[in-house]
């Protein structure tokens, strides 16, 4: 039942300037705030740093009853889980011996090819404080920060892939941006077809797929990974898989479950580019390795290729 | 006599102000914790508007615009939205329930649940747009309906548990 009391309206009446003089200073605080100015970036980083313990404390008992809620329900699946399980096993022991002998021959060809060594990632791990969740923004906030050598910029990773990148860092938390959110747009290859692409996050579970060139041809299922174009982020860490909408539009489904997100990996050692005018030249576009022997037997994929007696 | 009551009244606004704060602060962090469960994991439901609007047309608590303009932006803070989307949007809903349902159809038993609907969806949809302007792109709609589905949902449910509570209580005290 509605009952608008008297005393209500009245205090409503009066308070509607205000209201309205509130909302026209919210609004210049968003066209602020998407300015990205310093003093702004600032305090954002102070009160989250400030806000971080509430929020932690106020987010824990609803993430532990969650917790309890999950495992019950993943109880009843058990067995069939068990019976996933060890299947998988078999097959990854089946790979896992493929892998050792292709690793073997992958070294030889590196040193018959002389390739330099690639840096080792540097990687300091922090707990997810908050939860991912939100219509208009996809960020999550991790006990470390600033002290623990995390600049913006830095890539997310988790277990399963790419995570984000870091937006704001404060002296002791660290905002990471997920790469599902509207703001996001990381530079990929597709893996099979070696096609670059930039995927753009949409708020949503899929990400977007821009900048493919009209000649690609995405195969549904295919393995997405950065591609470290640009800099800012190192190449080959796994982004996703395609898939194929009800449309016929391919999309980007991520590796990591962003609900999921316990701990999170920030690799503290990419240096980011500053991006120089003057001698920028323009991104070389990845090219699908040519048929062609490179060595006698292999091609660049370092794949056994059979001659004809006619060549 | 008069100074001191006063004094009395100020402090009592005082309280009520900072106990709604807390309030609406915890319903809002609750809002977005919800997130944790696997069936919240589009989106959550906005259970803020739905304890805004019982405050206002049921209980007759008046949460004022700073306290609902600080919630907001705090929440903007803590979970990395542009600084003052939630204001925005708590600002707004207390507009349309002021200038919708308590100076039109004050003292009226009308339908709550499509005045909500319509002062939501009004609201969400200011919110919406300026974000769409803001980031210059299309999201998913897929968690924004999802959003609005839930909260509409919601709302009937809240409201009759709440209906539930009262009449088991009256019944107590009978």
């Amino acid at each position: 039942m509605v009952s608008g009391k008297p005393s209500n309206i009245k205090s409503f009446k009066n308070s509607k300037k205000f209201n309205s003089i509130l909302i026209l200073l919210c609004l210049i605080l968003v066209f602020l705030g998407k300015l990205d100015l310093i003093a702004i970036r600032n305090i954002k980083a102070f009160l989250s740093d400030f806000l971080a313990p509430v929020t932690f404390a106020l987010n824990k008992p609803v993430e532990e009853i969650a917790g309890v809620f999950e495992d019950v329900k993943s109880a009843g699946a058990l067995r069939q889980e068990n019976i996933r399980l060890k299947t998988e096993v078999r097959k990854l022991k089946v790979i896992n011996s493929k892998a050792s002998s292709q690793e073997l021959e992958l070294l030889e060809l590196r040193q018959l090819l002389k390739v330099l060594p690639e840096r080792r990632n540097k990687i300091i791990t922090g707990r997810a404080i908050t939860a991912p969740g939100g219509v208009f923004a996809n960020t999550v906030l991790i006990n470390v920060g600033e002290n623990n050598g995390i600049k913006v910029g830095q890539p997310a990773i988790s277990s399963l892939g790419l995570v984000g990148y870091v937006v704001n860092v404060s002296l002791k938390t660290s905002r990471v941006l997920l790469l599902i959110d509207i703001n996001s747009m990381i530079p990929i290859y597709l893996t099979s077809s070696n096609w670059p692409a930039v995927v753009k996050g949409q708020n949503g579970k899929l990400l977007k797929i821009k900048f493919l060139s009209s000649k690609a041809e995405p195969i549904e299922g295919e393995f997405v990974q950065t591609s470290g174009h640009g800099g800012r982020l190192p190449s080959g860490i796994n982004v996703g898989k395609i898939v194929k909408s009800f449309s016929g539009k391919f999309f980007v489904k991520p590796t990591v479950d962003f609900h999921r997100l316990t701990y999170i990996s920030i690799i503290t050692n990419k240096d980011i580019l500053p991006f120089k005018s003057k001698k920028f030249n323009g991104f070389a576009p990845l090219q699908k390795p040519e048929t062609s022997i490179n060595l006698k037997g292999l091609n660049l994929s370092g794949k056994r290729v059979i001659e004809s007696p006619e060549d | 006599m008069i100074k001191n009551n006063n004094i009395f009244y100020y402090l009592y606004k005082f309280s009520i102000s900072i106990l709604s704060f807390v309030f609406l602060f915890f319903i809002l962090n609750f809002q977005s914790s919800l997130s944790f469960f696997s069936i919240f994991e589009i989106s959550t439901p906005s259970l803020i508007s739905i304890g805004i609007y019982l405050c206002i047309v049921r209980f007759n608590i008046n949460p004022s615009n700073t306290i609902l303009f600080l919630t907001g932006f705090l929440h903007d803070i803590m979970n990395g939205n542009n600084i003052g989307t939630t204001s925005i949007f708590l600002l707004l809903f207390r507009y349309f329930i002021s200038s919708i349902i308590l100076e039109k159809i004050s003292e009226k038993d009308q339908e709550e649940w499509i005045y909500f609907t319509i002062i939501f969806i009004l609201s969400f949809c200011f919110v919406f747009l300026f974000n769409l302007i803001i980031n210059f792109s299309i999201p998913e709609f897929s968690p924004i309906f999802f959003h609005i589905g839930i909260t509409l949902i919601l709302f009937p449910i809240i409201n009759i548990s709440i209906d539930f509570f009262s009449f088991v209580s009256r019944l107590i005290k009978n």
